[in-house]
């Protein structure tokens, strides 16, 4: 097969040259015949056959014992969902949290119908899986300590599933096909309707009654029943929003704009739906506004003009000069977004040269920092409002929503930076290839939690007076550092997999350095770093658990100290402990099946 | 082609230049102004601090700012716990809201933080918080070194042992006992120190076992991985009452705890406005005992005679010579209650009872004393 390169190989792909390559087939044998040849080919074989299959079967019995022991206190978790989800999060703001829940799954449905995601399976192969997984639970339910009643009833669900899968598999011909979406939906369709038929017992707890904590059968409360289906019918009207959008309007437009809202949607939603600011009017339209529109117009105009080709060398000076007069206002007080706006300025002059264009590239590259400027406007005067959230402790959030977030702030903060620094590492000039490789050394020299920390008791003292920065805050702009020096090794060795010939054709044609990084090497050079890339992302993650060192209450130490230390609940720190492990497994499992998907797109490890 | 690039340096050189003189014009101005600012920054701290020295304007602060900021644990079984819905409640919880009602007039006034035990007192001089109830030991060097101040002891607690009656152990059993049995603690506590320093007085040989959380010192105690579980009295208790299986007999000894653990409110030192409405309004739970009064029948001893009436501020002078408001401790009583009800509600489900123990009223044989209210 030719070496595709680049634009090349993904142009390759998209048309579908590659796919249609045969695969060679492989032999299918019958079961008996199957497990002959795998499982028991030879002495040393059997033995080690049936000495692992006793040991899966010791370890799964194990487990569910303790699972369905009836001393299990899972009264515990489920009692305590809300705290191990939003920690004090107040019961009648929780329409917000909702609201957060269903732009997600919107801009999920999106995403999910114009990036054409999912594939089609046979539904023999549907049927085959079904069949195994029936099998899977009757012996589930023959190994757990259940009663006559329960294991009874259990095997017929499990006989039910399984014969419906053989069914399937015998009665579809092997043409027919199924999406995976269509599969997912009818799965969690599935779970939502569970909520309001199986009883799952309806756990609540009210601070002012007694006895607090009250475990009644039944279906789960109304209040978590409703807005799930809710959310699940908002997913799926959007995911055939999405498609209209797909077959109707300009595709590349729609996936430009989902982009950039999947960008905006953490800091909005944390900042001005969750947090519920409590602006205040006078200030937003006495200050903010007006420095916001002075800066608009005159730095506009300012690139505007030396975005012309006309303006030339001059430019670059008035833009340098911009710089120092940037640089300037941080030794004399004044208010800290005229700083920042001056800097983003001085950024975009530098950079005018590059955009320099007819009347239509200079528009949008005005447009471009108006709407630059006006988010990070918005985000700075959103940030130093105060919240009307009444919570007990430091964070309007705890659990796993601040697991979650946490996780993803570092996570998409994180990824330009170590972008940026392994460049610079491997770039021709050495100041920056000595600054991060400076950087990186000293980073991953360092333990996590000196890191933490430092980032949460000794920043806020460097801090200029008048200045405040929210412990999460500085904890995140720690962790991200942190986590980009990693990320940056990460890249750096995607981008030595890069083969000399490829820069030097790449230089042969004529691209200029910042063309041959862009579209010639990093594509490849990422693609090849994508299970490491996505492994990181894994531990990031995980790794937000010791965020309770410092103070903050995430999921873990929710369920490991706080929930055993209470008096219904006390020595439930087993059960907390499996559950909260169950939902890290969870995130984790989708990111990994995410990056398998998409090492399977890109066409990693075939070629 | 040369001079076109000589006259780019030139230019570059001296714009240079004169960047550079305006770099070091304003570094150089702006300098001495910052010099400026940070001295006269330097006298402003110093007259506010004179100020707090004068008037022990903590009180002020709480009152002006209308919410006590109060240090808890957060995962104190029954002094403070975290409950599903994110609230905090318990015997230390309840201390907070009878403070923040005597101060600000309303018990939910109270803004939580959940501190670690390294982060507590660093918390208090901070001033993130302003009060710890935080099931903090009076000791000596806190009271001296750390900087901190002791209100009156709400709950007097001590440190005990407990063991399985099927190993040999009763409630007569003393430390000596203990020879050659393996004891499971919290690490990072003094409950370590504590019984490596008994046992060696009474010169048993011990095995210790430290563990992280309370959970895992009792699981493993369960399953015999050690013979004893030592910590304080109060959580005994609660444990052996919610969790002692039933093929188990559980004993806690000895009678006299082997250390003493006075717990009750903390506060940075030399504040004496803030410490006495602190102070007075745990005096207030305790008075308000001693002559039944609770929040229940609060009101029809407003008018009263005597020191009931003089605490609910019949009289006034008493709460409003100290800063607070005159009905500060009548809203305490209403709203919070008083001391057995304080305890009653928090402590009894987790099995523990006044009656007969060190926190039962002077006049029952206990040590729960206030001054008298005139």
């Amino acid at each position: 097969m030719s070496e595709f390169t680049g634009l090349g190989a993904d142009l390759g792909m998209s048309t579908g040259t590659i796919p249609a390559v045969a695969s060679p087939q492989t032999p299918k044998l019958p079961p008996r015949e199957w497990v002959r040849a795998n499982l028991f080919s030879s002495p040393f074989n059997s033995v080690l056959t049936v000495v692992s299959s006793l040991i899966i079967l010791a370890i799964t019995r194990g487990l569910l014992s303790f699972i369905f022991n009836p001393q299990r206190q899972w009264d515990a978790t489920a009692t305590n969902l809300r705290l191990l989800m939003t920690q004090a999060y107040p019961e009648e703001q929780y329409l917000r949290i909702w609201v957060s829940v269903a732009v997600i799954l919107t801009l999920t449905g999106l995403s999910l119908a114009v990036w054409r995601a999912g594939s089609a399976v046979s539904i023999a192969n549907v049927g085959r899986r079904l069949l195994s997984f029936g099998c899977t639970l009757a012996l589930f339910a023959l190994l757990a300590p259940f009663s006559a009643r329960a294991t009874i009833i259990w095997l017929l669900i499990a006989v039910a599933v399984a014969g419906g899968g053989g069914t399937l598999r015998r009665l579809a011909d092997s043409e027919r096909t199924i999406s995976t979406l269509a599969l997912v939906l009818i799965g969690l369709s599935g779970l939502v309707g569970s909520l309001w038929v199986v009883p799952y017992g309806n756990h609540t707890f009210e601070l002012h009654r007694t006895p607090r904590v009250i475990a009644e059968p039944g279906t789960v409360a109304l209040s978590t029943k409703f807005p799930w289906t809710i959310m699940l019918l908002i997913a799926v009207a959007a995911y055939f929003l999405g498609t209209y959008l797909r077959d109707r309007g300009s595709l590349n437009a729609t996936r430009t704009t989902l982009a950039l809202l999947w960008l905006l949607m953490p800091p909005v939603l944390l900042y001005l739906v969750l947090r519920d600011p409590d602006f205040d009017m006078g200030h937003v339209f006495g200050t903010d506004i007006p420095i916001f529109l002075a800066c608009a117009v005159l730095g506009g105009a300012l690139l505007n003009w030396l975005a012309r080709p006309s303006t030339g060398e001059i430019g670059r000076i008035v833009a340098a000069l911009v710089l120092i007069a940037a640089f300037a206002t941080f030794l004399t007080p004044m208010r800290m977004i005229v700083r920042l706006d001056l800097l983003m300025l001085a950024a975009f002059a530098l950079a005018a040269p590059t955009f320099s264009g007819g009347p239509r590239a200079r528009r949008n590259y005005v447009i471009g920092w108006l709407g630059l400027l006006g988010v990070m406007s918005w985000l700075v005067t959103a940030v130093n409002t105060p919240s009307t959230i009444e919570v007990p402790g430091q964070f309007f959030l705890g659990g796993l929503s601040l697991t979650l977030m946490v996780a993803i702030f570092t996570i998409v903060i994180s990824f330009p930076l170590g972008l940026a620094l392994a460049l610079a590492r491997t770039s021709n000039m050495p100041i920056f290839r000595l600054l991060a490789t400076w950087f990186i050394e000293f980073v991953r020299g360092v333990p996590m939690i000196t890191i933490l920390i430092f980032f949460s008791i000794m920043v806020p003292l460097f801090l200029p007076p008048g200045m405040h920065l929210s412990e999460v805050a500085a904890v995140i702009i720690g962790y991200s550092l942190f986590s980009a020096a990693y990320l940056a090794e990460n890249v750096r060795g995607g981008l030595q997999s890069v083969t000399r010939g490829q820069h030097e054709a790449a230089e042969a044609v004529g691209m200029t350095t910042s063309q041959k990084t862009m579209f010639i090497v990093l594509p490849q050079a990422l693609r090849v770093s994508i299970p490491p890339l996505v492994g990181h992302c894994i531990g990031v993650f995980k790794e937000t658990s010791l965020l309770a060192i410092i103070g903050l209450f995430d999921v873990l130490y929710i369920a490991r100290n706080v929930m055993p230390n209470q008096t219904e609940f006390m020595g439930s720190t087993k059960e907390n402990i499996l559950f909260v492990s169950l939902i890290y497994w969870l995130f984790c499992y989708q990111m990994s099946k995410a990056s398998q998907r998409l090492e399977q797109r890109t066409g990693l490890g075939e070629r | 082609m040369k001079s076109k690039y000589w006259k780019l340096l030139a230019v570059f050189l001296s714009i240079g230049i004169v960047a550079a003189a305006c770099g070091s014009d304003d570094g150089g101005g702006s300098s001495t102004t910052t010099a400026a600012q940070t001295t006269t920054t330097a006298e402003a701290t110093t007259t506010t601090e004179v100020e707090v020295v004068q008037s022990g304007s903590l009180l002020d602060t709480v009152q002006s700012r209308g919410t006590l900021n109060c240090g808890v644990s957060g995962s104190a079984v029954a002094f403070s716990e975290t409950q599903a819905d994110g609230s905090i409640t318990g015997f230390d919880a309840d201390y907070c809201r009878a403070v923040a009602a005597a101060m600000t007039g309303s018990a939910d006034n109270v803004s939580f933080t959940a501190l670690t035990a390294s982060e507590r007192f660093t918390a208090v001089q901070t001033g993130d918080v302003d009060v710890l109830m935080r099931n903090t030991t009076w000791t000596q060097s806190r009271d001296s070194s750390v900087g901190m101040d002791f209100g009156p002891t709400t709950y007097f607690d001590g440190q005990q042992l407990m063991a399985r009656v099927g190993d040999g152990f009763s409630a007569d059993s003393t430390v000596a006992d203990l020879d050659g049995a393996v004891v499971c603690t919290n690490i990072g506590t003094t409950t370590e120190k504590n019984i490596a320093e008994a046992a060696e007085m009474a010169g048993a040989e011990i095995t210790l076992l430290g563990f992280e959380t309370s959970d895992e010192v009792y699981e493993t105690f369960i399953n015999g991985g050690c013979d004893i579980t030592t910590t304080d009295g109060s959580a005994l208790v609660g444990r052996k009452v919610r969790m002692q299986p039933d093929d188990q007999e559980w004993v806690i000894f000895p009678a006299t705890p082997i250390s003493k653990e006075p717990l009750g409110p903390t506060y940075g030192q030399n504040d004496s406005a803030f410490a006495d409405a602190v102070n007075w309004t745990v005096y207030a739970t305790i008075i308000a005992d001693e002559y039944g009064i609770t929040s229940a029948n609060v009101d029809d001893h407003v008018g009263d005679e005597g020191e009931v009436g003089r605490l609910l501020g019949g009289d006034g002078e008493l709460q409003t010579g100290m800063g607070l408001a005159a009905d500060a401790f009548y809203q305490v009583i209403k709203q919070v209650g008083n001391y057995s009800e304080i305890y009653n509600r928090n402590l009894n489900p987790v099995g523990l009872v006044r009656e007969g123990s060190a926190n039962a009223g002077w006049l029952d044989g206990g040590l729960i004393y206030s001054p008298p209210a005139r």
